[in-house]
């Protein structure tokens, strides 16, 4: 299923959410996160957005799986947070 | 005696140049084979950059792009699309760990619109940094910045608006829903000033330019050097032209 959600971060930048997903199981398999954010270094969206992948669409398992990449990864975030993430992937289900 | 960094001025340049030039001397600043940097261009022809997260397609009406001949491409800062017409541009790179730079990245957006400030100060314009990456004069957005920092070295970019027309802008950007297009372009119109609004007369690039690099001096106590590409900046940028920024798989990446 394909979905689409726009989101404006509170306090920070819009952010895009595309995302492809199982309807039957609720996991993720494919995402592309867009938006007029920062984020050091730049590549962390696409690690973000790979590490999703195969994720089921549920609020703990997320915002766990994105915050585990920013750890390892030392990802710094302007303008975006793992909270607004979360939030605009789940918007896609709605 | 005050530290010497170069400064550039490169005029009527593409999109895809004006990018590969500023990522062309990252790498030489970044490898130490040139000094501290700030680099005052325009755009020609006219160009949208979209930010390094942004979907082109998304973001930009590209057949409108074709008919008017407005150039378009993606920078490798983050941010927003930026519609270059009648601006200055400026970009400065610098080692992450010189003194004059901090850790902290807002701090140090912060400390770069502090050149910005001193430089529209210079032409009697009073503004100030609103976080997270703008300029504001008389509460409307002058300047729109944008920073990324690769190879233990600070880039950053921005605009100066010389002059905007607001409908031309949205001629060729794109917008989530056509039908309140109109109610945001009167938004854009009221939040979006310019310098030749603030002081009722055009002013040139190159007037622009020469109050820019007095803001810069003040702000980091250093004096600006005219200096010009290197023959390896040169070749860079040519690489990056052809290969990056001129090019369909990363200017459609996303």
């Amino acid at each position: 299923m394909n979905s689409k959600s726009v989101y404006k971060i509170p306090n920070g930048k819009l952010l895009k959410i595309s995302l492809d997903y199982n309807d039957e199981n609720k996991k993720i398999l494919d995402l592309r996160i867009t938006g007029d954010f920062f984020a050091y270094p730049e590549e962390s969206i696409e690690i973000i957005e790979k590490k999703l992948v195969g994720a089921p669409l549920n609020e703990k398992t997320l915002k766990d799986k994105i915050d585990n990449v920013i750890r390892e990864n030392k990802i710094e975030f302007i303008g975006l947070d793992t909270d607004g993430l979360v939030s605009g992937i789940l918007m896609c289900l709605k | 005696m005050s530290e010497k960094w170069r400064y550039l001025i490169t005029e009527g340049n593409s999109a895809a140049k004006n990018m590969a030039i500023d990522r062309a001397v990252l790498i030489a600043n970044s490898e130490s084979t040139v000094p501290p940097t700030v680099r005052f261009y325009n755009w020609f022809p006219p160009a949208i950059s979209i930010g390094y997260f942004q979907s082109l397609k998304e973001e930009v009406d590209l057949l409108e792009c074709e008919k008017s001949g407005v150039d378009y491409v993606r920078r490798i800062t983050g941010g927003g699309a930026v519609f270059h017409e009648k601006e200055l541009t400026y970009s400065i790179v610098i080692p992450e760990f010189h003194s004059e730079i901090s850790k902290n990245i807002m701090e140090s957006y912060r400390r770069i619109c502090g050149a910005i400030i001193k430089g529209l100060k210079q032409l009697g314009i009073n503004s100030e940094y609103v976080p997270i990456n703008d300029i504001i004069s008389e509460g409307k957005k002058i300047s729109g910045n944008a920073q990324t920092r690769k190879l233990k070295t600070v880039l950053q970019h921005g605009t100066v608006i010389l002059d905007v027309d607001v409908d031309k802008m949205f001629s060729v950007l794109r917008v989530p829903n056509e039908k309140i297009k109109d109610k945001m372009i009167s938004d854009v119109k009221q939040r979006v000033t310019s310098i030749k609004h603030i002081l009722g007369k055009e002013i040139t690039f190159l007037d622009a330019a020469v109050a820019m690099k007095k803001g810069f001096e003040e702000e980091f106590d250093i004096e600006l050097v005219k200096g010009f590409l290197t023959g390896y900046e040169l070749n860079l940028t040519r690489k990056f032209e052809k290969e990056c920024f001129g090019a369909r798989d990363w200017n459609f990446k996303r």
